[in-house]
């Protein structure tokens, strides 16, 4: 009873602080350093060149004013337990309006429990896994779509090449994303003619995939989709080569649309298979940046290097945040929270809405590495280029 | 069966850089009594050495090796002489922490100096393999194999037959009679963890080519490295062999009939069971 | 200082701090918590490390065990938080006991490897199995206001204080003590070392599952990597050590002075709070081996001459 009544008095207070505070204040706790910090940089330069552009536009329209957005990111150092105490750090001594999510499904499930004990939303753009949005918390937004879904788009491609596979390889890693990926594709390949033959689980920290790519290539499977961490699908890759495994097609729910990785395998990248919520064309329109050609070219001018479904999302998580400010025309936490789950608008990233749980359902585009390019194949209007299909075998290239 | 001989290929040549990584652990363990926590990253300090020399000045890999050696026994030689020399007959637990704190430094660092990115060491060969017996062995892990051996042998010889060597082993077993006879410890101390080091850095060479690095494999090497070492022996460090080899035999063969998600499992479980059955490891003598 | 006038001076810090959920800001309670805990757990480790002489790296393991022994109870099937602390409780001593018996042979550093060894097995043991999530993990149900976590996580270190106080002055610990000493020559005198070192180990089992068991179910997430880490471990050890090992007071001090410099670098210059633990190791085994307990002991007779004698003891 006690501790109700000390978070009532906490709220009011906080509330009371809030009402007259300007500008307003957006707080995140991401990983700038530590293992995570090759994706988590994406989220701390997306959300400062969101809250710039938005800033220069105006800022946010509350009431009869325009108000400025201040940003304050804390380095997490890739440490969970540390994200938790920042994420308290920024509600009560920081004393942020609103929280900007982290990199990670396991970072955004932890973090997402301080937004919800405090009832301060937040949206982020890192955490996919379905965990996330089935505990029936109402402060949490993500605008990451459900993992269970990554594959659909590809499964749907796959049924209309010719030949199509018969076979299929589902390897996915052990943390929360991608089993959520993992367990959604087995469900949705059943609906297909595909026949699973291989459905292994294998350890976040492994890089040697050498047992199971000798398995994999034994049984002369036809497709294989991996669900894991970049790390992990470059060592696939480089040691398919060296085993000389060559199955027809292989996806990847991560790494292929990013640039670095790209670099880093060279040659060896051609023809790989992956997906994107987010493809920087043109054709996507958006308030303060143009158009997604135009803020990737911002983007990689500014930072140095190519953006990619990361940043974009970090992009829609602070535009979602303005917009519903702007529909309820006030910063009182709860009002903003209701705002934000009824917001519908078009930005870079594409189209921005929240289903009941409070997650985007965007579709993925398929991908596929072509000559050193990335090319979109496959999208939720049906094929969009042809897919070199079947990968010629590794001697052959 | 094809299946399985292919596994067992892959068993032994992963096993052959199994034995290299934890060689430099097995050495500084034995003789200096030191166990050293930031094993694991001066071989990844090694790997990065490597990277920047294959990327920017467009050395061959196996070329830039015998450099990343060097290099990093420069750096075991100053870690030791001049910080760890301070602290070499404190109870042993001491240096356990220190060498933790110096994992911790090395790796912030690394960091701050390399970034995170993961990086790969990817010669031109990097992908080439031939067919043994009907197994797919890749160029670059056999390459590996063979220095690793090389360098195992190269070691025992060293120690057996050379009169630093000698002096090496004579110090370990009796600082005193050494010292009587004009060995100068401090510089012999410094001297093995500085070769302790540069056989790490020959580890992370090849690490480099085989798999990715990122400034933060050095504590899951270290921890592998302790079980190699273990299970083979420290008797010898040329027991380190049959440590390095059991290993990556056991884990490939867990990673297929269990699944993969237990090869740590059994990694370390044959660690812990070695430690109450056998503690002097498989082929070490029973004390 | 008399040992009564310590004591009447830990009351009276016990009585402030249990008042801090009242006048201090949520940070500070979210620090306190986090550094209780830490105490407790360096305490714990105190026992096995401290008074008998047994550098154990498993300590993380009944701290695991403990909060995984609450997130099963209360995630799959639904039982309230004690009964999970007991279960945690139950299977961190099961451990204990029965792993106790074969790796406490072992001496010196062939001990810590094994504790590791342990650590890690346990990690990926866990990570396997269904009922605690596998690698995914539990989340706990959620709880507003910490003031409760605050409070037990202070009864928590209090109950493990009196608890080496009590070891220090009797039976139990002057053989725990003649076994760090010369077990050989312990044994020799009729002291049970097997059943000492067994109950020593049991006993630290408890006080870290607990400290496991409340940390969870604050964070409300628990997965194999956090619950089990071997840096955790490390860090309670350096706590331990820096404050000195085989006192009663030593650990608790060592973490909340380590804890609060650790916080307030994290607050201001975040990226200098990670090398900070590692120089500040390096530094304190070279120059204060035995801990600052010993340190403010010594100092006063030796003066900064203190720092040149640990090196010149230890040194080769």
């Amino acid at each position: 009873m006690k501790n109700l009544a000390l978070a009532c008095a906490a709220m009011m207070a906080l509330l009371a602080s809030r009402v007259s505070a300007a500008p307003i204040e957006l707080g995140a706790s991401v990983q700038l350093t530590g293992q995570f910090a090759n994706t988590g940089r994406y989220y701390g330069d997306a959300y400062q060149f969101a809250v710039e552009k938005i800033n220069a536009a105006g800022g946010v329209k509350v009431g009869n004013t325009r108000e400025k957005l201040n940003l304050k990111i804390l380095d997490n150092q890739s440490d969970v337990n540390l994200s938790v105490r920042q994420y308290v750090q920024l509600v009560t001594q920081d004393k942020v309006n609103f929280l900007l999510g982290p990199f990670a499904s396991d970072f955004v499930l932890a973090d997402s429990a301080i937004a919800e004990k405090y009832n301060v939303p937040m949206i982020q753009g890192g955490g996919a896994s379905d965990q996330i949005f089935s505990r029936g918390y109402k402060y949490i937004f993500g605008t990451l779509p459900p993992a269970s879904d990554y594959f659909d788009s590809t499964l749907d491609l796959m049924g209309q090449l010719k030949p199509p596979p018969a076979t299929l390889a589902l390897l996915y890693a052990d943390d929360a994303f991608d089993v959520s990926v993992a367990d959604g594709t087995r469900k949705d390949a059943s609906k297909t003619k595909l026949k699973i033959v291989v459905d292994q689980r294998y350890s976040s920290k492994a890089s040697d995939f050498n047992s199971i790519l000798s398995l994999i290539k034994s049984q002369n499977v036809d497709a294989i989709l991996v669900a894991g961490h970049e790390t992990e699908v470059l060592n696939f890759i480089r040691q398919a080569k060296t085993l000389n495994v060559n199955p027809k097609l292989y996806s990847f729910t991560v790494g292929v649309p990013s640039a670095d990785f790209r670099a880093a395998l060279g040659q060896d990248a051609n023809y790989a298979f992956g997906m994107s919520s987010w493809v920087p064309s043109a054709a996507l329109k958006d308030e303060y940046f143009g158009n997604a050609e135009q803020f990737a070219n911002e983007y990689k001018k500014r930072f140095g290097y190519e953006p990619d479904y990361h940043a974009a999302s970090a992009v829609a998580d602070v535009q979602a945040f303005v917009k519903a400010i702007e529909s309820a025309n006030s910063i009182d936490p709860v009002k903003v929270r209701d705002a934000i789950a009824k917001v519908d608008f078009d930005s870079l990233y594409g189209r921005v809405r929240f289903n009941s749980a409070g997650q985007i359902n965007l579709p993925q585009t398929v991908v596929q590495v072509q000559k050193g390019k990335l090319v979109p194949i496959y999208g939720p209007k049906g094929m969009l280029e042809q897919p070199l299909y079947p990968m010629p075998e590794w001697s052959k290239r | 069966m094809q299946l399985l001989w292919q596994i067992l290929v892959n068993g032994v040549l992963l096993g052959g850089l199994y034995a290299l990584m934890a060689l430099g652990l097995v050495l500084v363990w034995g003789v200096l009594n030191i166990v050293n926590l930031a094993h694991g990253a001066l071989i990844m300090l090694g790997a990065y050495a490597c990277y920047y020399l294959f990327t920017g000045l467009g050395w061959d890999p196996f070329a830039a090796l015998p450099v990343a050696m060097v290099l990093l026994f420069c750096l075991g030689y100053v870690i030791q002489r001049y910080v760890l020399n301070l602290i070499i007959r404190a109870p042993m637990f001491n240096t356990l922490l220190i060498t933790f704190g110096f994992e911790v430094v090395i790796t912030y660092l690394a960091q701050i100096a390399f970034s995170a990115d993961f990086r790969t060491i990817n010669p031109s060969y990097a992908g080439a393999n031939f067919s043994f017996l009907g197994a797919t062995v890749p160029l670059v892990r056999l390459l590996a194999f063979a220095v690793a051996l090389a360098l195992t042998l190269g070691l025992w010889l060293f120690l057996e037959h050379t009169r630093i060597g000698r002096a090496i082993r004579a110090t370990a077993q009796n600082l005193i009679a050494a010292r009587l006879y004009g060995v100068n410890p401090r510089h012999l101390y410094a001297l093995t963890f500085g070769i302790g080091a540069a056989l790490a850095g020959a580890a992370g060479t090849l690490y480099g080519v085989v798999s990715q690095i990122n400034p933060y494999i050095g504590s899951g090497l270290t921890a592998k490295s302790f079980a190699i070492a273990i299970i083979g022996g420290l008797d010898k460090s040329i027991y380190v062999l049959a440590g390095g080899l059991f290993l990556g035999i056991v884990e490939a063969v867990t990673a297929l009939y269990i699944g993969p998600t237990y090869t740590d499992v059994v990694s370390f479980g044959i660690l812990v069971l070695v430690l109450i059955v056998r503690p002097t490891g498989l082929l070490g003598r029973t004390a | 200082m008399k040992f009564s006038t310590k004591l009447a001076l830990a009351g009276v810090g016990i009585a402030l701090l249990a008042t801090v959920p009242w006048w201090g800001s949520a940070v500070l309670v979210q620090f306190g918590i986090n550094a209780l805990i830490l105490a407790t757990l360096a305490q714990s480790w105190n026992i096995i490390g401290g008074y008998t002489g047994y550098p154990s790296f498993g300590n993380s393991v009944f701290y695991g065990l403990g909060g995984y022994g609450v997130a099963i109870a209360m995630v799959q099937y639904g039982l309230p938080f004690p009964v999970g602390l007991a279960i945690g409780i139950g299977l961190a001593v099961g451990f204990a006991i029965l792993l106790g018996l074969p790796v406490l042979r072992l001496r010196g550093h062939y001990f810590a490897i094994a504790t590791l060894g342990l650590a890690e097995v346990m990690t990926a043991i866990v990570s396997n199995l269904e009922i605690a999530g596998r690698n995914v993990g539990l989340i706990l149900p959620l709880v507003k206001g910490d003031v409760l976590f605050f409070e037990l996580s202070l009864i928590l270190l209090v109950v493990t204080t009196l608890a080496v106080m009590w070891i220090s002055r009797s039976r139990f610990g002057f053989g725990l003590i003649a076994i760090r000493e010369n077990e050989q020559a312990a044994a020799v005198m009729g002291v049970n070392t097997t059943l000492y070192k067994i109950l020593a180990f049991a006993l630290c089992s408890v006080f870290a599952a607990v400290a496991g068991g409340i940390h969870a179910y604050w964070i409300t997430y628990l997965d194999p990597g956090s619950a089990f880490d071997v840096a955790l471990n490390v860090k309670m050890i350096i706590m331990a050590v820096f404050g000195g090992p085989g006192t009663i007071f030593g650990p608790v001090l060592g973490a909340f002075v380590l804890s609060a410099i650790s916080e307030i670098l994290a607050a201001k210059v975040t990226s200098l709070a990670s090398i900070f633990f590692g120089i500040v190791i390096v530094a304190a085994i070279v120059f204060m081996p035995r801990g600052f307990a010993d340190l403010v002991r010594r100092f006063r007779h030796l003066g900064w001459r203190y720092f040149q004698e640990n090196i010149r003891t230890y040194r080769v």
